[in-house]
């Protein structure tokens, strides 16, 4: 597939988000490991507020692009422009960028030598330079919104999965982001404590906050995404609204994952 | 303790509506059966040693051998110990050459307020971070009853002394053992704990009530000639500082525990790790040296210096710390470096003649502090905390050039004259301080991304680690001046510390290094995706982890540079070792005694050594708390 072919399809873009600004633009993303080519040419638009899914089957990239969105992944081709700022190789764009877009890991990857509140106070010291009073308020404020108040003063390792992955997402709310990334948020949780995460993430999306999500639960992102990419390969395959995409897909890759998942 | 805590979850939300979904909700588990194991019933000391030492042949034969092995061992130490031929009064009567060697007698007094401020500063640390802990007294009682068990074989088997002296000895361990018996078996041993710092206190207490009552006798070692022995109780000049000491550690530990849920514990914390660093250069100035100040010249040059480094620099950092102006404060702090190194340039050149050295050093750390005020600065409290780290590294690094710069009052015969275990210990701490950082900065410039430092770093680490450390002891030793600006020169001493900690800075480079690889590398992409600059990454996120994995590394590193000083004696350093192998051993009054020497020397650097790595342990134990 190349670069200019973007799959529209009915309703890809819902008719509430039309008129919004756009926040994410990639044009021809490509990027290769050694031989491998990883992503073969995205071309998307992602509108302020607005909710993402993406999905595939693993190894199509997606964490891929997702990565390069905040650029711990460098693209090698195509452009990236995130909040107005072209992601390029000057640190003070990056840095900008970053303090930006919170994102979420699958791992978690909380400090596990600070405690929760240190976790989430940290950045907002030395990178938002807030007094350190005012950081306390705002990460008692988030632990709070998160479900977790009385677990500030613990390590992560004290806590279960889900209560991790509940601060990480708070840690990444101190930073004021306008978009939040989420990539396999609930993938490294046992069953029982995806809920509480999706809960607060279903949350985040209501509050109006831009996100773009890596999940492999398919009720979360029909109950939620305002539009669902499916990815493969390293290219995007089909874009439409959750219930084009769950009852009427048109691509065959798409409805042969589609069988396979549900 | 995280499996404990874990039961402790019941109050977040989800966990509640969990429970709630179900019909019947279980009753909550109140004691969590990790806390308490079920209590075996105590078993014999028979059968513990039927379990463990006789439960196969091949362990039988293994116990046997092993006890066989133990006992001679034991006995031929005790023999050599405890002859009569053995002259141990050559320890006694060298004590003060083994502390000090040479240092003028009538200035000990500055030793002691050395040695003073840091018992204070330990007693205050001790409080703060809370060393010590409940320890059962069952512990206690089975560490009396295992000496005097110990003791009882020691007697028992040492070739030493008469049948009936063995027998009261053997009464005496006896009587330990019964008594401690009789506290381990009762009830009351096994509910009750007592701090440990108190129990250390009662044991420095008897140290010292020792020192005034048992009479070992009063050596003194005066003009290069051993005073007759006298009985008695040791010397007053030895009695009264000591225990001078052991009331200041006691006190300092007290006030500490008086202050620490009243004062804001980690500001205090912070404190006393700074006033530890600085008392390093301290101590060195008040046993080394007493300024002879000359008032015009701090006057006139030193005071206008500092005053315009101080508030110059203040306002150029109060400046790079504002994080409107963080490109600005960037710039200017490249800037000021290009200056500070142009000026030493232009001074090899011969264009800047009248320069002080001391001027080029601060332009060079002014800029680095302004390259780091964007990095570290922030809100107005954080930004007034920079500014005046700023004002006091540069007011310290003023004073210690000033005093350099003074002649001294400490009247010393030659330029080494200190010596023995001060001098150990000294070097020692020198260069485990300095060497750290050193350490730590290589470490991350040999993992760095950027070619020109990691080549730099990889490189200097290499050759450094080919090299045997005696080469660059003499090298410092001998070469250093010539490589130094012209008027420059260095005490031989700091010259070779300082070649020392550089040495010992590459090896410890690599043991960071492993640290820095086990750190994950989800860790650094967290960091990086909240926006943390590299440097932040570094210093708040993976260093602290880094450092924490390798502690075992690190300490055995230090035990090694604490041994390896002897080393020093090879360029002309009166060494602790040495002091026994080669002063001691050859006075005319202890000819042959040098084994005597060296059995002490080893001992005195086994509780240095064992100390370290107790402390060590604890360190890990402490530090892992809340990880897994």
């Amino acid at each position: 597939m190349t670069d200019e072919t973007i799959p529209e399809v009915a309703g890809a873009v819902p008719e509430r988000l039309a008129d919004r600004d756009d926040i994410i633009i990639c044009e021809g993303v490509k990027k290769w490991f050694g031989d491998f080519q990883a992503l073969r040419g995205i071309s998307a638009t992602i509108k302020e507020k607005e909710v993402v899914v993406v999905l595939g089957p693993s190894g199509s990239g997606k964490s891929t692009w997702i990565r390069c969105l905040n650029r711990l992944e460098v693209h090698q081709e195509g452009t990236i422009v995130v909040d107005g700022v072209e992601l390029t190789n000057d640190t003070r764009n990056i840095e900008k960028i970053r303090s930006e877009v919170g994102m979420v890991f699958q791992q978690f990857n909380l400090f596990p030598h600070l405690t929760v509140i240190d976790n989430v106070t940290l950045a907002q010291l030395w990178v938002r330079k807030r007094p350190r009073e005012e950081a306390n308020e705002v990460a008692m404020a988030l632990l709070d919104r998160v479900g977790i108040p009385e677990q500030a003063a613990k390590y992560p390792g004290q806590l279960s999965g889900g209560q991790q992955q509940r601060v990480a997402i708070a840690r990444a709310l101190a930073m004021d982001p306008k978009i939040m990334l989420f990539d396999e948020p609930t993938s490294a949780l046992d069953p029982e404590m995806i809920k509480e995460v999706l809960d607060v993430m279903k949350e985040l999306a209501r509050s109006g906050m831009t996100m773009m999500v890596i999940t492999h639960e398919m009720g979360f992102a029909r109950e939620v995404a305002d539009r669902i990419m499916f990815m493969e390969a390293g290219e995007i395959v089909e874009v439409g609204t959750p219930e084009h995409f769950f009852t009427n897909p048109t691509e065959d890759r798409t409805k042969l994952f589609l069988s396979q998942i549900l | 303790m995280a499996v404990s805590d874990v039961g402790g979850e019941f109050g977040s939300r989800a966990e509640a509506g969990l429970l709630a979904l179900r019909a019947e909700p279980e009753p909550e588990i109140t004691v969590s059966p990790f806390e308490r194991p079920p209590e075996r019933p105590p078993k014999g000391p028979w059968r513990w040693a039927k379990d463990n030492l006789f439960s196969s042949v091949f362990n039988t034969i293994l116990t046997v051998v092993t006890a066989v092995v133990v006992v001679a061992v034991l006995r031929g130490l005790t023999a050599f110990i405890f002859a009569p031929e053995r002259q141990w009064r050559s320890v006694g009567v060298n004590l003060r050459l083994y502390m000090t060697q040479a240092y003028p007698q009538e200035q000990y007094v500055r030793v002691w307020v050395v040695f003073g401020i840091m018992v204070a500063l330990g007693g205050l640390s001790f409080a703060f971070w809370r060393a010590g802990g409940p320890m059962p007294v069952r512990r206690i009682t089975g560490f009396v009853m295992g000496m005097a068990g110990f003791g009882a074989l020691v007697v028992l088997v040492g070739p030493f002394v008469a049948v009936p002296t063995k027998l009261v000895w053997l009464a005496v361990a006896g009587a330990f053992f019964a008594a401690a018996a009789v506290v381990h078996s009762s009830e009351w041993s096994r509910r009750t704990e007592v701090s440990s710092m108190r129990v250390w206190f009662t044991v420095l207490v008897l140290l010292i009530l020792a020192v005034w009552l048992v009479p070992f006798g009063h050596h003194s070692f005066v003009d290069g000639a051993v005073q007759p022995s006298e009985p008695g109780t040791v010397a007053m000049s030895t009695k009264v500082p000591l225990t001078v000491m052991a009331v200041v550690l006691v006190a300092a530990y007290w006030v500490g525990v008086a202050l620490r849920d009243r004062v804001p514990a980690n500001a205090v914390k912070g404190t006393l790790a700074l006033a530890w660093l600085l008392s390093v250069p301290f101590n060195l100035f008040v046993i080394l040296r007493d300024p002879d100040w000359d008032y015009g010249r701090v006057l006139s040059v030193w005071l206008p210096l500092f005053a315009l480094f101080a508030i110059g620099g203040g306002v150029l950092c109060w400046f790079a710390t504002n994080p409107s102006h963080a490109e600005g404060g960037r710039l200017l702090g490249g800037l000021i470096l290009v200056a500070g190194g142009l000026s030493y340039l232009l001074t090899y050149l011969g264009l800047l003649p009248g320069m002080l050295q001391v001027v080029r050093l601060s332009i060079l750390l002014l800029g680095v502090f302004v390259l780091g005020g964007p990095t570290f600065g922030g809100a107005a409290r954080a930004r007034r905390r920079y500014v005046a780290a700023w004002m006091l590294f540069i007011g310290l690094l003023y004073y210690f050039v000033a005093a350099i710069n003074s002649p001294s009052t400490v009247r010393v015969n030659t330029e080494l004259f200190l010596g023995g275990l001060s001098i150990t210990i000294l070097v020692a701490a020198s260069t485990m301080i300095i060497s750290f950082p050193i350490g730590v900065l290589l470490a991350l410039g040999r993992t760095s991304k950027m070619p020109i430092f990691r080549v730099m770093c990889t490189t200097y680490i290499e050759i450094v680690r080919g090299v045997p450390l005696i080469t660059i002891l003499f090298f410092f030793s001998v070469m250093l001046d010539l490589f130094l600006p012209r008027g420059m020169s260095i005490a031989e001493i700091m010259a070779v510390t300082l070649g020392y900690s550089l040495f010992s800075a590459a090896y410890l480079a690599e043991n960071v290094r492993g640290g820095l690889q086990a750190v994950r590398r989800g860790q650094y992409e967290a960091s990086e995706a909240l926006g943390m600059t590299a440097v932040q990454t570094s210093a708040f996120i993976v260093l602290p982890q880094a450092l924490r994995a390798v502690i075992p590394a690190l300490v055995g590193q230090m035990i090694a540079v604490f041994k390896e000083t002897s080393l020093l004696a090879i360029v002309g350093v009166f060494d602790f070792l040495f002091i026994a192998n080669k002063v001691v051993g050859t006075q005319s009054e202890f000819l042959g005694a040098r084994r005597e020497n060296l059995l002490f020397v080893s001992f005195v650097y086994w509780i240095f050594t064992f100390s370290m790595s107790r402390a060590s342990l604890r360190l890990e134990k402490k530090l892992g708390v809340g990880e897994r």
